[in-house]
């Protein structure tokens, strides 16, 4: 099994939904670099851009959020939402 | 009644005397500034300062009470050029006047603050918390931000507002502490401490808005500089100063002239994420498509490589071949005349049982191609030629059909 195969098993793992926006960024750039690389298998590359084509959309979706959340720290170390007027 | 104008009218304490100056002074003169160089500088274990000022004439006996004493960023040192401000009062107990200080600040650059910042600088440095090789690198795209600043500020409603521009996906985590007076430091340290305690935000913002020396003193103290590079989580300090850069900024992973700024620096643009996320599908598109076509011209390239090393793997194996073929032959050729000589020790053995006698009356015998007499049906397989031998010769026959009859 290939580095880059470890890799993407590992990312499979972790719950899809879960992936940060960064975690999603940044598995595209791996993506088009490992479409890039000479040794990528046939059936790798097309399942490297169903995945890239689903990060694109997950990414998308989570930029349509709009409502910036604040939260106060407080001393007893509980958190709290924030007015800020 | 004397009247004697030598004579003492009234008949002063010392002590009254003394109160009645100093109350003739301190009533009579506000507060003053007065400018000098320090001298005589002596702290006390109770705070309290005692020094001098003077030009190239006068002293001035001074004193600066502990709780004004402790505001200073550092004591002066001898020599220096000051400005003090306080009122003028005498010490009664020993009649001496002398100027209650309240203020001190340096005439010049090298200030107080300046010796104070220096002296810690020079100390983190030591300790390498100032190699760039300790700074942490940011986080491209945290999800969740830390806040270190009043709650009451400017400060955080900056922030804020540009988070929210550039990044409204961010969890913002605001720990308040007040950023100026007694006990802000201290304040400021443990709020960092806290976020990081949290494990939560992936970058933390320190700061506040501009101010003077005085007011963005806290963030020149030891204790925030040692929350700040003890912190495990990135910190961008941004302590609304411009021009002064403070300790923070030094031991911070990133310094921001203001707390907008460090906002911009935390996050993204989500524009340009955007951006970068609508040309994604045509990149990977392109990007697959060039995987396809580096196949085919790598499918082309293995198989015009497979038939020139054909060429080159069937030229010696022609050769092999030639020379086989001659020993082949000769080796069938021997294994005939074997047969051959075979053959004909049979025709003398069946001589010698005189079956010739019998083909001679009609009768044939049936021979594999080993010269075996076959005997039996079952010797016989349907499809295969075998050998009739007759009286004058050889007939090669084939079996059509096999019946097995009694015996």
């Amino acid at each position: 099994m290939s580095k880059s195969q470890e890799a993407q098993r590992e990312f499979a793992d972790k719950d899809d939904a879960a992936l940060s926006l960064e975690e999603r960024l940044r598995r595209l750039e791996e993506i088009l670099l490992r479409l890039e690389q000479d040794d990528v298998a046939l059936e790798e590359s097309l399942g490297l851009f169903e995945e890239g084509v689903g990060h694109v959309r997950d990414a998308e979706r989570i930029l349509a959020q709009t409502e910036l959340r604040v939260e106060e720290l407080l001393s007893k170390g509980d958190v709290q939402d924030m007015e800020l007027d | 009644m004397d009247s004697n104008p030598h004579s003492p009218g009234q008949i002063w304490s010392v002590s009254e005397v003394n109160s009645a100056i100093r109350r003739l002074i301190e009533d009579s003169v506000d507060t003053l500034w007065v400018r000098g160089e320090v001298g005589n500088w002596k702290r006390y274990p109770s705070g309290h300062c005692y020094f001098s000022i003077k030009d190239d004439r006068s002293e001035l006996r001074c004193v600066m009470f502990a709780r004004d004493a402790g505001f200073l960023p550092s004591d002066p040192e001898n020599g220096m050029e000051v400005r003090v401000s306080g009122n003028l009062t005498l010490y009664e107990k020993k009649g001496a006047y002398q100027l209650s200080v309240r203020r001190i600040e340096s005439e010049g650059a090298e200030g107080l603050w300046r010796i104070a910042f220096e002296k810690l600088k020079s100390q983190l440095e030591a300790e390498g918390l100032l190699d760039s090789s300790v700074k942490k690198p940011l986080p491209r795209y945290p999800r969740v931000v830390g806040i270190v600043t009043s709650t009451e500020g400017a400060a955080l409603r900056d922030v804020i507002s540009v988070l929210d521009r550039r990044a409204p996906w961010t969890r913002v985590l605001v720990r308040g502490a007040r950023v100026q007076g007694d006990g802000a430091a201290n304040e400021i340290a443990k709020a960092i401490e806290d976020l990081v305690a949290t494990g939560e935000p992936e970058v933390i913002i320190v700061g506040r808005g501009g101010g003077s020396i005085e007011d963005l003193w806290a963030f020149n103290e030891e204790v925030v500089a040692r929350a700040i590079s003890r912190s495990t989580i990135p910190v961008v300090s941004a302590v609304g100063h411009e021009i002064d850069v403070t300790i923070s900024d030094l031991v911070a992973d990133l310094r921001a002239p203001t707390p907008s700024a460090a906002a911009e620096a935390v996050v993204p643009d989500a524009a340009d994420i955007r951006g970068g996320l609508a040309d994604m599908p045509r990149q990977l598109a392109k990007a697959l498509q060039a995987v396809l076509e580096r196949r085919e011209a790598a499918t082309e390239h293995a198989l015009s490589r497979l038939g020139l090393s054909m060429e080159r793997r069937v030229e010696p194996l022609q050769q092999l071949l030639d020379h086989d073929l001659e020993r082949l032959q000769t080796k069938l050729r021997i294994i005939l005349d074997e047969r051959t000589h075979h053959l004909i020790a049979i025709e003398g053995r069946l001589d010698a049982l005189s079956p010739l006698a019998t083909l001679r009356r009609g009768y044939s015998v049936a021979l594999k191609g080993d010269g075996q007499i076959m005997k039996s049906v079952r010797d016989f397989i349907k499809g295969q030629s075998f050998m009739l031998r007759v009286r004058d010769g050889e007939v090669t026959a084939e079996v059509t059909e096999l019946q097995v009859g009694e015996e």
